[in-house]
């Protein structure tokens, strides 16, 4: 799930190893940063399908799909997987999100043969059983229950950026609108499996005690044995500009108001872009990272008009960013004049350019950030993987740092004035509906 | 980390492991201040940072009586501004050199934390003594975090997990110091002044009993040398020392409904669990992780989603603290069928009570526990969250060394004993947070 409410924070190595890849003749690819200094291995399998390669009314199968890896193999019964990576001492899970799937597990570093053995069979044997099917999707009517309709500011984010979105996959949930997840059967998982679980679609990622060569001897034996199949390109269709601002009302049991915009935005293109994007992410980050966060400041220790406030882009996704900024108010302030007072000081961004200070310090808290997520092996493994997936490519990482050094205050000035204007916004506000 | 240690004032690391782990647990490396404070370390070279954790008596069980949320105003306050620096100007400082710090409390106690990265070890370490020892109690300041955290606390109140825990809190602890959540509520945050801040200030955040942890890119010399003059001025005990604390009475049976219009029903059961100095911590460990502490593998995980497709999670879990903390199982489910995943729930304690368990799911729990291990501590931030609770709550300092043994010498007949013991049906209580009842028939 694309979690609206993090904060921006971007994770690359620093001063890791470098990184040690290679692509096998069938498609698959291997990623390795090597790590020594605990006998604790990352391993993630990132596959290039997430929700954005559903066709309409099926919205949530690949979610639905992630759950189905766990039902049972042609050598493991449903629930064995997991149970064996348990018995190794290890933990394991699974993502999605619109651009992608990841399954992952954390064991001792000499169980990553073993770990390696089993993901490649489940990837090719999966028995995906009707029964099995009935079941999970009850589970998962329940996980949207309880992550979206009984939460009304995850509600509202729904509902928004349906409504920002005319044509890009962002516009609809990764977990899937109920209509849809009442109405899939286990043919439609069938044909999906079939379709994305293939071995061009897959790259391995490991960081941790490991040895470069031994793995990709292993995964030789493995993944790279899959069937080679073609794969068609990945469906990211150009939204067409906005024509004018748009507004949607949400009117749910809350508490208290939400007020957020959202505005479609370019996301990173290496060599293309870089200016540009990374000028966004200082931007954002001045607007709101750290304790100096411009919106907090401004509008919630200055104003008064939030009791919280922020903003929030994501670089590394494909075709755009819905890039947002929200205030969550207490009972007595307006949404009027949140808005009003949030797009004066966007205004005013685009206008003048931010002080030397404020960006020095931007640039320098993405800097520790980078250093920080090194304390992460799943951090470490889930950028590599992200950045493979999404096309930008994981070699490229590290020259996300030095685009963000380069930024000057004229750059930050430029990409606000011509992004985060209020005719190309879509604005959400939940409106608390009185309840019991 | 293979590598050697200082032997300062560190305990020797006898034990290289046991048969089932061969992993050498990073040794921790002690000193104490002359004004008493502990320090604990363990040197981690990979990544060029330091991660720290001052532990101090001063959790939510402080709070007075209808001023719940005094602990976590005070952590806020003292992370926000100082004597020397208001607000905007502390906030300039600590973004300027990319300080992460932070405070926050929880029930026994009030933590003031750092992460900085190596170089800025030394300007990191004059921002934290300065939070620590020169609080600013900017009133107007004051009210405006407090006007906030109200708002927060009527906005929380949207979401059953909130709600659940408030109500838990109240059913199972009622009067006694763990009966309210740390955050407080809409109506004992506004009862809070500046001044209640400043008496549990005074009374509690003193150097005797307290404990820094430190874990990173850095040597106990390095740290003694920048800490010793910066905190000589901080002198005296508390008030109430961290492990003085009034037993809960037990409470059982009871049940309590929160009206809520969702379209799930959240169900919490609730008993007391243990203190974290008892001698039942290790079987009890064990049996919880079998019941629902183990995710995907746990009997619960099993019966209500695997079996049933009733939930997204289940789980159990206690929070072993300086009195008993509760236990817990918790559960989301559509409200028409709360029912009946709570019979589920009922079914399975009663059959772990009645022994039903045998020793291969008591082998697969205890494998998971020790061959993740090594997990436990591969992060800075974890190893400093285990320093913290081992100084605070007085443990061993071979605590880590013996950690695996001790899940390794479980027998079974101690996991069945820990569940005749506490998963008896009639012993818990139940908080549910959902639509009115009369609505589901």
């Amino acid at each position: 799930m694309r979690i609206l409410f993090l904060l921006l924070l971007f994770t690359m190595p620093l001063h890791a190893a470098e990184l040690q890849q290679t692509t096998f003749k069938n498609g698959v690819k291997l990623i390795v940063e090597e790590d020594h200094s605990a006998p604790v291995a990352m391993v993630q399998v990132w596959l290039k399908v997430g929700g954005r390669d559903e066709v309409p009314g099926k919205t949530g199968l690949a979610h639905v799909f992630e759950h189905m890896m766990f039902k049972g193999s042609k050598a493991l019964k449903p629930g064995e997987y997991s149970k064996r990576i348990s018995a190794m001492g290890g933990n394991d899970n699974a993502f999605t999100s619109h651009d992608f799937t990841a399954y992952f597990e954390t064991v001792p570093a000499n169980q990553v043969d073993t770990v390696l053995k089993m993901e490649a069979e489940r990837f090719s044997h999966l028995d995906l059983n009707a029964e099995e099917f009935g079941r999970e999707i009850k589970v998962i009517m329940e996980e949207r229950r309880m992550r979206t309709e009984d939460d009304p500011n995850s509600h509202m984010f729904e509902e928004l950026s349906a409504a920002a979105l005319r044509l890009h996959p962002y516009r609809n949930p990764v977990i899937g609108w109920m209509q849809d997840l009442q109405r899939l059967d286990i043919h439609d998982v069938r044909a999906f499996y079939k379709q994305h679980y293939v071995a061009r679609n897959a790259t391995v990622v490991i960081v941790g005690d490991v040895d470069f060569k031994h793995v990709k001897s292993i995964v030789a034996k493995t993944f790279a044995r899959m069937k080679n199949v073609d794969v068609p390109p990945r469906f990211n269709p150009t939204e067409p500009e906005p024509l004018g601002a748009k507004r949607v009302d949400v009117h749910l049991p809350a508490k208290s108001p939400v007020l957020a915009i959202t505005l479609p935005v370019p996301v990173w293109q290496p060599g293309k872009n870089d200016t540009e994007t990374a000028a966004l992410a200082i931007a954002t980050h001045i607007l709101g990272g750290g304790r100096t966060a411009l919106l907090q400041r401004q509008l919630v220790d200055k104003q008064r008009k939030a009791f919280s406030a922020s903003a929030g882009y994501d670089p590394f996704g494909m075709g755009l960013d819905l890039w947002y900024a929200y205030g969550m108010l207490g009972a007595k302030q307006s949404p009027a004049d949140f808005e009003k007072a949030l797009w004066t000081i966007l205004n005013h961004m685009g206008k003048q350019p931010v002080s030397e200070k404020q960006l020095q310090i931007a640039k320098k808290n993405m800097v520790a950030s980078e250093i920080f997520a090194q304390d992460s092996l799943y951090l470490r493994a889930k950028e590599i993987g992200r950045m493979e997936t999404v096309g930008i490519g994981a070699i490229h990482k590290d020259e996300w740092l030095n685009a963000i050094r380069a930024v000057t205050a004229k750059d930050v000035q430029e990409v606000v004035a011509k992004y985060l204007r209020p005719e190309r916004a879509t604005t959400g506000i939940l409106k608390p509906e009185v309840h019991s | 980390m293979k590598r050697m240690y200082i032997q300062l004032l560190s305990f020797a690391c006898l034990c290289f492991g046991f048969a089932a782990n061969s992993y050498a647990v990073p040794a921790i490396q002690t000193a104490q201040l002359d004004n008493g404070l502990k320090i604990l370390l363990i040197e981690a070279h990979n990544v060029p940072m330091v991660s720290m954790q001052l532990t101090m008596p001063a959790g939510s069980r402080f709070d007075k009586l209808g001023k719940a949320g005094t602990a976590s105003m005070l952590a806020a306050v003292l992370s926000d501004h100082t004597a020397k620096h208001d607000d905007k100007a502390w906030a300039e400082w600590l973004d300027s050199e990319a300080l992460r710090l932070g405070a926050s409390a929880s029930r026994d106690s009030l933590s003031l934390s750092l992460t900085v990265v190596k170089d800025s070890l030394t300007v990191g370490l004059d921002a934290f003594s300065e939070a620590l020892l020169q609080p600013g109690w900017r009133n107007k300041r004051f009210l405006s975090l407090r006007e906030d955290d109200i708002a927060a606390a009527i906005k929380s109140q949207e979401t059953p997990g909130s709600q659940a825990a408030q109500a838990t809190a109240k059913l199972l602890y009622g009067t006694h110091a763990y009966g309210h959540t740390t955050n407080g509520t809409a109506k004992s945050l506004t009862h809070i002044k500046l001044s209640d801040l400043k008496e549990l200030y005074l009374k509690q955040l003193r150097p005797v009993g307290s404990v820094l942890a430190v874990s990173g890119d850095v040597s106990m010399q390095e740290i003694l040398a920048l800490i010793t003059p910066r905190l000589k001025n901080w002198q005296g005990k508390p008030e109430i020392a961290a492990l003085d604390i009034q037993q809960p009475s037990i409470i059982t049976g009871k049940s309590s409904h929160v009206s809520l219009p969702t379209s799930q029903t959240l169900v919490q059961f609730s008993r007391l669990g243990v203190a974290r100095s008892s001698t039942d911590f290790f079987p009890l460990f064990v049996m919880n992780h079998l019941l629902g502490g183990g995710g995907f593998g746990s009997k619960l995980m099993e019966e209500v989603r695997e079996k049933r497709g009733l939930v997204y999670g289940v789980y159990s879990y206690f929070i072993p603290l300086a009195a008993p903390g509760p236990f817990v199982i918790t559960l989301q489910t559509r409200a028409e069928q709360a029912e009946k995943a709570t019979q589920v729930v009922r079914d399975v304690m009663q059959s772990m009570a009645d022994g039903k368990i045998d020793k291969k799911q008591l082998n697969a729990s205890k494998s998971n526990l020790i061959g993740s291990f090594a997990q436990r501590m591969d992060s800075n931030r974890e190893r400093v969250g285990l320093l913290s609770m081992i100084g605070f709550y007085q443990m061993p300092l071979d605590y880590l060394q013996h950690w695996t043994a001790h899940v390794q010498s479980v027998t079974l007949a101690e996991v069945k004993h820990m569940s005749k013991v506490y998963l008896q049906n009639n012993d818990w209580n139940i908080t549910e947070v959902g639509p009115a009842k009369e609505k589901k028939q």
